[in-house]
């Protein structure tokens, strides 16, 4: 059952160029040079009741404005979306009950006090029964790993702590949907982990929908099944992970380990070569001719050890960027 | 020698065009700042009204006639104009606190100096777009002034602006500079404000004062930002009471300064005791 | 959740975290009441020095030494309201939209208004209210009059009035920050307009500019109202009141809220957040 619906969601920015001193913006009341930044360019999608999918893209895709449109705190251009049944920019109190927005590097948070002041306060504005604000409250806290640290001031938690203070407060009022706009951003490697393996726990039991946008591709790799990608404000893929590098690789990465002191000096012809470490050679190798390009090698040298590996997902990525961004070029060109 | 004056020139710069950036707030904004003297002169107009019982012509207050008092609100903003320094204590003790000010002892020139020339360049770029709406304004009201004053009361109203303009920038920096010794400035600087307020002769002539506070008044030197060089103006100060006047002002410009080197050097030692 | 949120309850918790967010910072606190009161009577100061020169402000408005501060006190008991309950939530308005802020407000299931307009309270603005009583009960017993019943349940009413008055044009302002970016200019629009009121009404008039003043700040942005109208319920008996401009009030107050109303919800439409 689809629980999140866009249909040709669209958002356009009007950019005045601003002048400094106020002389220069009276004047530029009669006459202004604008430009115009299409973040969002017609999306559709949909998602089921459930699932976790994966916003991926590089800045100023349009990930984030996105998650902002289906949260109600920007209104589109044009285009229509519906979450729950509820359009979000009419921004409806009983839809805003029921779904919940965490920013990554941004605090809603008071500053000067402890959180559990701002859960407090959490509690009264969504109307959450005490007896069940005190349960989900525990649990929370207990999963997340943060109890101690309720009574003390915000301030003076590090980032993932606050972090998971962030993502409790979010949760407070079990929303059926969560929107996470980089949740992980600046944490160390150690947060990172402990709060992918809260949300795939949290997410598994209760089976709510999950919508996240991320850079860092464990984020992604951990949680998510389901990967959009988008760049210059369009879907360029929506599938699964394995899939995008089916799709979008055109090479292999080949490690070669030879024996003694073979390793030979022309190794360009059989691919680009990416690392040299004597005698490990790693190679960039087009897909369809790596059958060639083993035999070639397997005939020619004595080899110890050979691996034959997908290229890392990030590169798979970045290229598929850089190929979109020409197919991109020619799209406004011909507008 | 060359070297500082060069150092100096380049400092004053720099400063001109940082400020020229921003003229065309100054304009708008000097037009709205003689708002509150709309408010001020309606409400002596009533006052002098029911004083008088409708016989406002010729009626005076404490030798003010009303035309007078709108003149002195006038006047009153054009020594503010020299007199008031934003932001310099605040910024001095901000310094001070976050340690910008450790660069100073490096560099070939002080932080008095280079505050004054800084405050120099602001005031000339304030003055060069402020003549502006001040003439303007001084053109519509010209009735409620009995014409300009002989050459020698000029002289030295044009001499009082500038010890008005020193006075209120020793002053401000030496404030500034307790930040050396107290954490909070600000308080202070509040304080200070305050009697600035209202024994500056921003709110009203300080001639109005009865005793005793018509004999405090003179034996501070807030009267020099707003009230002394107004009275002069006007024809309130002559003689040998206003060359008196002058040479207080001036003798309190020269403590100031005094002041502000003894605790700037002392500051600095203070500081550097630090490791910094 | 389907349950609507306590209002009141919000509210009060609002006050709470505010009030023990204040006193953290006591001495912040203490520092921020001292100075409101030390301003306050410094300005007495000056009220009770122009009564040494006549019986009343404007001739025959009734506005003697007394009533007028009565007049004062009303002003005080209206912008500390102000002061402690939307002025910090004015500030913090603009501050919200320009770092994106205000996104977690829009994502709440309450009012945003309502959430913007009161989440934070300043406690230490409230220390005049003391002084605007004290002020007004010493009046009474100068004057040799004390109100009515119907006036003294008037009062708060009109005081609440005067208040929704202020509140809305400030939130007004605020709000085209959505549009207009951050803008200085606009703190300082807010303390020009507001400076029309510090005096009773009657002092515009008799001239053009005068009445012209007065008919814009009664009847398109009502500041003139907002501390008048309940002043005069204090200061008169019953029978001298201005009755029409005692019910024009209501309407200058619906109007206000309503139109604070209408900009609000429009600039909301407009909101673009902040980059990430």
């Amino acid at each position: 059952m689809s629980i999140i619906e866009l249909h040709g969601l669209a958002k356009s920015y009007r950019i005045y160029q601003k002048k400094e001193g106020l002389r220069a913006s009276l004047t530029g009341l009669f006459q202004r040079e604008y430009r115009d930044v299409h973040a969002v360019r017609g999306i559709d999608l949909t998602v089921d009741q459930g699932e976790f999918v994966a916003f991926l893209g590089p800045n100023g895709a349009g990930k984030t404005t996105t998650l902002k449109l289906l949260s109600g705190v920007i209104t589109p251009s044009s285009g229509t979306a519906t979450v729950m049944g509820h359009v979000p920019w009419l921004r409806e109190n009983a839809y805003r009950c029921r779904f919940a927005l965490v920013m990554g590097q941004k605090n809603q948070l008071w500053w000067d006090l402890p959180a559990q002041e701002s859960f407090r306060l959490h509690q009264q504005i969504y109307g959450i029964d005490p007896a069940a604000f005190d349960r989900t409250r525990d649990e929370l806290v207990d999963l997340l790993d943060v109890r101690d640290l309720l009574r003390q001031p915000v301030r003076e938690l590090s980032l993932g702590e606050r972090m998971k203070m962030e993502l409790t407060a979010a949760l407070l009022h079990s929303p059926e949907v969560l929107f996470l706009d980089e949740p992980t951003i600046g944490l160390d490697v150690i947060a990172q982990h402990n709060i992918q393996r809260f949300l795939k726990h949290y997410q598994q039991e209760r089976n709510i929908t999950i919508m996240l946008t991320s850079h860092y591709m464990k984020d992604i790799a951990a949680l998510c099944n389901r990967v959009v990608i988008i760049a210059l404000g369009q879907i360029m893929y929506d599938g699964s992970l394995t899939g995008i590098i089916d799709r979008f690789s055109g090479h292999k990465v080949l490690t070669l380990l030879f024996a003694d002191d073979q390793m030979p000096s022309d190794l360009a012809r059989y691919g680009e070569v990416l690392e040299i470490e004597e005698p490990k050679v790693t190679l960039r190798v087009n897909r369809d001719v790596v059958p060639e390009v083993l035999s070639s090698v397997l005939a020619n040298h004595t080899l110890q050890d050979i691996s034959v590996e997908d290229p890392p997902l990030e590169e798979v990525i970045a290229e598929m960027f850089s190929v979109s961004q020409e197919e991109a070029v020619e799209m406004t060109n011909t507008e | 020698m060359l070297a500082r004056a060069t150092t100096w020139w380049t400092i004053l710069r720099i400063s001109l065009e940082e400020r020229l950036v921003y003229r065309g707030d100054f304009a708008i904004g000097t037009l709205m700042r003689f708002l509150p003297i709309v408010t001020q002169i309606f409400l002596w107009l009533a006052v002098f009204d029911a004083a008088s019982r409708g016989e406002i012509e010729g009626y005076e207050i404490s030798g003010y006639g009303y035309s007078d008092m709108v003149a002195y609100y006038l006047l009153a903003m054009v020594v503010r104009a020299f007199s008031s320094m934003p932001d310099l204590a605040l910024g001095i003790a901000l310094s001070i606190r976050n340690g910008d000010i450790k660069k100073f002892m490096i560099q070939p020139i002080d932080l008095v100096g280079f505050l004054l020339l800084t405050r120099i360049a602001h005031k000339l770029v304030y003055y060069s777009v402020a003549i502006g709406p001040f003439a303007l304004v001084f053109y519509l009201c010209r009735g409620y002034f009995s014409g300009w004053p002989d050459p020698d009361i000029m002289a030295s109203f044009c001499l009082s602006l500038v010890l008005g303009f020193l006075l209120g920038f020793f002053m401000e920096a030496a404030i500034g500079m307790m930040g050396f010794w107290f954490l909070e400035v600000s308080s202070l600087l509040f304080v200070y404000m305050l009697f600035n307020f209202f024994f500056s002769g921003q709110m009203f002539p300080l001639d109005f004062l009865p005793a005793p506070w018509d004999t405090l008044f003179q034996l501070i030197p807030l009267q020099y930002l707003a009230f002394f060089p107004a009275a002069i103006f006007l024809g309130k100060v002559q003689g040998p009471e206003l060359v008196n006047g002058l040479l207080i002002e001036a003798g309190w410009v020269v403590f100031f300064i005094l002041v502000s080197r003894v605790a700037l050097r002392r500051g600095m030692n203070r500081y550097s005791g630090y490791g910094g | 959740m389907d349950q609507r949120p306590a209002y009141f309850r919000v509210l009060a918790t609002f006050a709470r975290n505010s009030l023990v967010r204040d006193m953290m910072f006591r001495s912040n606190f203490l520092i921020e009441a001292t100075s409101s009161v030390s301003w306050t009577v410094m300005n007495l100061g000056f009220y009770v020095l122009i009564f040494q020169f006549t019986p009343e402000i404007g001739r025959g408005t009734g506005w003697g030494q007394y009533q007028f501060f009565v007049f004062i006190s009303a002003m005080m008991i209206i912008n500390s309201i102000v002061q402690a309950f939307f002025m910090p939530n004015a500030q913090e308005f603009s501050e919200l939209i320009r770092t994106g802020g205000l996104d977690f407000a829009l994502l709440k299931p309450v009012d945003t208004q309502f959430l913007i307009s009161l989440q934070r309270v300043n406690w230490s603005s409230l220390s005049n209210i003391g002084v605007g009583f004290a002020l007004m009960f010493y009046s009474f017993t100068k004057m040799t009059f004390f109100p009515s019943v119907i006036q003294l349940v008037l009062f708060p009413i009109y005081v609440a009035c005067g208040v929704a008055i202020f509140y809305s044009i400030m939130f007004s302002l605020a709000a085209t920050s959505i549009w207009l970016g951050r803008n200085q200019a606009l703190y300082n629009f807010w303390f020009y307009i507001t400076n029309f009121s510090r005096y009773p009404m009657e002092i515009y008039g008799g001239s053009f500019a005068g009445d012209a003043l007065r008919g814009v700040f009664t009847f398109v942005v009502p500041v003139l109202i907002a501390i008048n109208i309940p002043a005069q319920l204090m200061a008169w008996p019953l029978s001298e009141q201005n009755w029409w401009l005692v019910v024009f009030t209501l309407v200058a107050t619906a109007g206000s809220l309503a139109a604070c109303r209408w900009i609000f919800q429009r600039a909301l439409l407009s909101y673009r957040s902040a980059s990430s």
